[in-house]
């Protein structure tokens, strides 16, 4: 049987999720961790004593990994994955979401990864949770009939009464932090979708991107988008949509969806009701989900979604609500 | 103190932080009352005085504000504290703003400004060494004085849980050296060393691995009737749960978050063997009155007050 042997770089708390529930995965070794910080790398020599910690990628090269988990901050996330795969040091590569800053480099790394011939995901693991899940497999029942239009949410209070300026680049602004996750659900949802407008607001008046809204299109489908990370009250970060068809609407969220049929018919499903379990719980099931996901399409060969180029539309998207937003400040 | 036929019965905190497992919709409908302190005391107390006998708590600094007026006004020395470290949610959100190292250095900042002469000491041999164990002593040591600070001489703390992200963290990296010496730390004091996690059976798997004597700690974890939240599935923690008689298990989310009607989850609890106990959170008066009242009749636990 093949091993996956891994390489975690970035040690913060996605590395340590990542690197925590690949641990008690059969069929995979967690060979080397990789981070700048020395105190963090000091700390975590201790805690995987079976494991090499390094401060560069580069020492990677010479050590036996396949997979390489990138954990960082979205800046790193380019020149990483470019010189993991240009330098042959791992073919199967997951990165945290968003695959880069924009789409350009991530295409770049498209075509990178194709030439490589190994499993590459990027970590939109909202997929993997059993509300969306099931709303996706609604839809592909076509249960709602022709879709006419959504409204979509990415809402958290983690910038809420707090100058975001200084953290805000160094997470991608709120669109690649907290928003990409529900594009990259509505373009799962929907397939591919033209940003129509968009409007970006600035708690501080610095230029940070704190709130932004956007319109989009596709034939015979509006979509609109709310994010923010200024909100008051949401203790963790909620992401939903609310999708209107022929036949009815859903409204779906991380706790629960709601069906309801013009023909009278109605039904509300809760996480409990989807069988909701995963062999090791930490954070939330679905990070379990995506990496068994990964981790199975590195063992059977096989591909995985959302790969590099799925993931890449997302950032298309990104980058086309920022045109917009830059069209309309001038 | 706790009836020997009963079960423990605790008032939980989690509504106080506005958590809900179900809809954060309805968690924010609580609007912003119940997280005050003075609000949350008035919760603890009518629970205390329904039925049940001790208070399981997460430290942040509005429990603490609650839990001192809640010492203040009982004169029930025997009511039990389940103090969870850390405050997770407190913990990821500053690392939000300041990334894991500043987390780190604002910590540090924080015993530093506590004056906590012993928890300083080792601190310092911590920071040299970098040392887990080090680390997780000062800590310990510093959340341990906070907490005295507030509940006075009067009051002691039962036992010292940690939180599930930790935990499970730990028992996935195989760290057992760390919770060996966490057990060992804590019982120093005379508290019982706790667990909380949402990996029951994996956890048990690991500590009987490990040979961790199961009398000597106490573990927390989701049961209830339709397996919510208990992974990786309901039959697999009820049956870890009957290998560890002499573990003291309380049970948490024995209403899977509101799914479930109290009297059907009271009557699984019933059904399984070995729970020493189970928390619940309230977040209304009356149903702090209805809930510890209720249990209390159903599994006959002598009030305190």
């Amino acid at each position: 049987m093949k091993t996956v042997k891994v390489a975690i770089i970035g040690l913060g708390k996605m590395g340590l999720l990542h690197a925590s529930i690949l641990k008690t995965m059969p069929n995979v070794e967690i060979i080397s961790l990789c981070d700048k910080s020395s105190v963090l790398r000091k700390i975590c020599k201790k805690l995987f004593k079976y494991a090499q910690v390094v401060d560069d990628i580069e020492k990677l090269a010479g050590l036996d990994i396949n997979t390489v988990y990138v954990a960082t901050p979205i800046p790193g996330h380019f020149p990483i994955v470019n010189a993991i795969l240009s330098e042959n040091i791992a073919k199967n590569v997951f990165v945290e979401k968003t695959l880069t800053s924009n789409w350009d480099k991530s295409i770049h790394l498209c075509e990178l990864a194709s030439k490589t011939q190994g499993s590459n995901m990027v970590g939109y693991m909202k997929r993997f949770a059993v509300t969306f899940s099931k709303a996706k497999n609604l839809l592909d029942q076509n249960v709602l009939g022709d879709l006419v239009s959504f409204e979509a949410y990415a809402f958290s209070s983690d910038f809420s009464n707090f100058p975001t300026s200084s953290k805000s680049k160094s997470r991608g602004g709120v669109l690649s932090d907290l928003g990409s996750h529900v594009i990259d659900l509505a373009l799962w949802f929907f397939g591919d979708f033209n940003v129509e407008s968009a409007l970006s607001k600035s708690v501080d008046n610095i230029v940070a991107e704190d709130s932004v809204e956007f319109k989009v299109k596709k034939i015979g489908i509006d979509g609109t988008f709310h994010v923010s990370w200024c909100m008051d009250n949401y203790r963790m970060p909620n992401f939903g949509l609310s999708i209107i068809g022929s036949a009815g609407t859903i409204k779906v969220n991380d706790y629960s969806l709601d069906l309801k049929l013009k023909n009278g018919e109605s039904r509300t499903w809760f996480k409990h009701d989807l069988n909701d379990y995963v062999r090791f719980l930490l954070g939330e099931s679905e990070y379990y989900r995506e990496d068994e996901a990964f981790v199975n399409s590195i063992l059977n060969d096989n591909k995985v979604e959302p790969s590099f180029l799925t993931a890449s539309k997302v950032d298309n998207v990104i980058d086309n609500v920022r045109k917009e937003v830059s069209t309309n400040e001038v | 103190m706790r009836s020997e036929s009963g079960k423990l019965l605790l008032v939980g905190d989690n509504p106080f932080h506005g958590i809900s497992h179900m809809s954060e919709d309805r968690a924010r409908a609580r609007g912003s009352e119940i997280s005050s302190a003075e609000y949350a005391a008035d919760l603890v107390s009518n629970s205390l005085k329904s039925g049940a006998n001790g208070f399981m708590f997460s430290v942040s600094q509005n429990t603490l504000s609650a839990l001192q007026i809640v010492c203040e006004k009982t004169g029930n020395e025997s009511m039990e504290l389940h103090a969870i470290v850390p405050y997770a949610y407190e913990y990821v959100r500053l690392a939000t703003h300041s990334g894991t190292l500043g987390l780190g250095r604002k910590l540090a900042s924080e015993i530093l400004l506590s004056a906590n002469i012993s928890a300083i000491a080792s601190g310092l041999k911590g920071v040299v060494t970098m040392d887990p164990v080090d680390l997780m002593k000062t800590y310990i040591k510093y959340e341990k004085n906070r907490i005295s600070s507030h509940i006075g001489k009067k009051h002691k703390l039962t036992s010292i849980l940690l939180h599930e992200v930790i935990t499970d963290m730990v028992i996935a990296l195989d760290l057992d050296w760390f919770v060996k010496s966490y057990i060992r730390f804590i019982s120093k004091f005379g508290i019982k060393p706790g667990f909380e996690t949402r990996n029951f059976s994996y956890l048990v798997n690991k500590f009987k691995e490990w040979k961790i004597d199961f009398s000597q700690i106490e573990l927390v974890s989701s049961f209830n009737k339709i397996g919510f939240q208990m992974n990786p599935s309901k039959i697999s923690c009820e049956e870890a749960l009957t290998s560890i008689p002499e573990c003291e298990v309380i049970a948490m989310s024995i209403l899977a978050a509101g799914y479930i009607k109290l009297t059907e989850a009271a009557d699984y609890i019933e059904s399984l063997p070995n729970l020493k106990g189970l928390v619940v959170g309230v977040s209304k008066e009356k149903q702090a009155l209805e809930t510890f009242s209720f249990l209390r009749d159903k599994f006959a636990v002598k009030s305190n007050l």
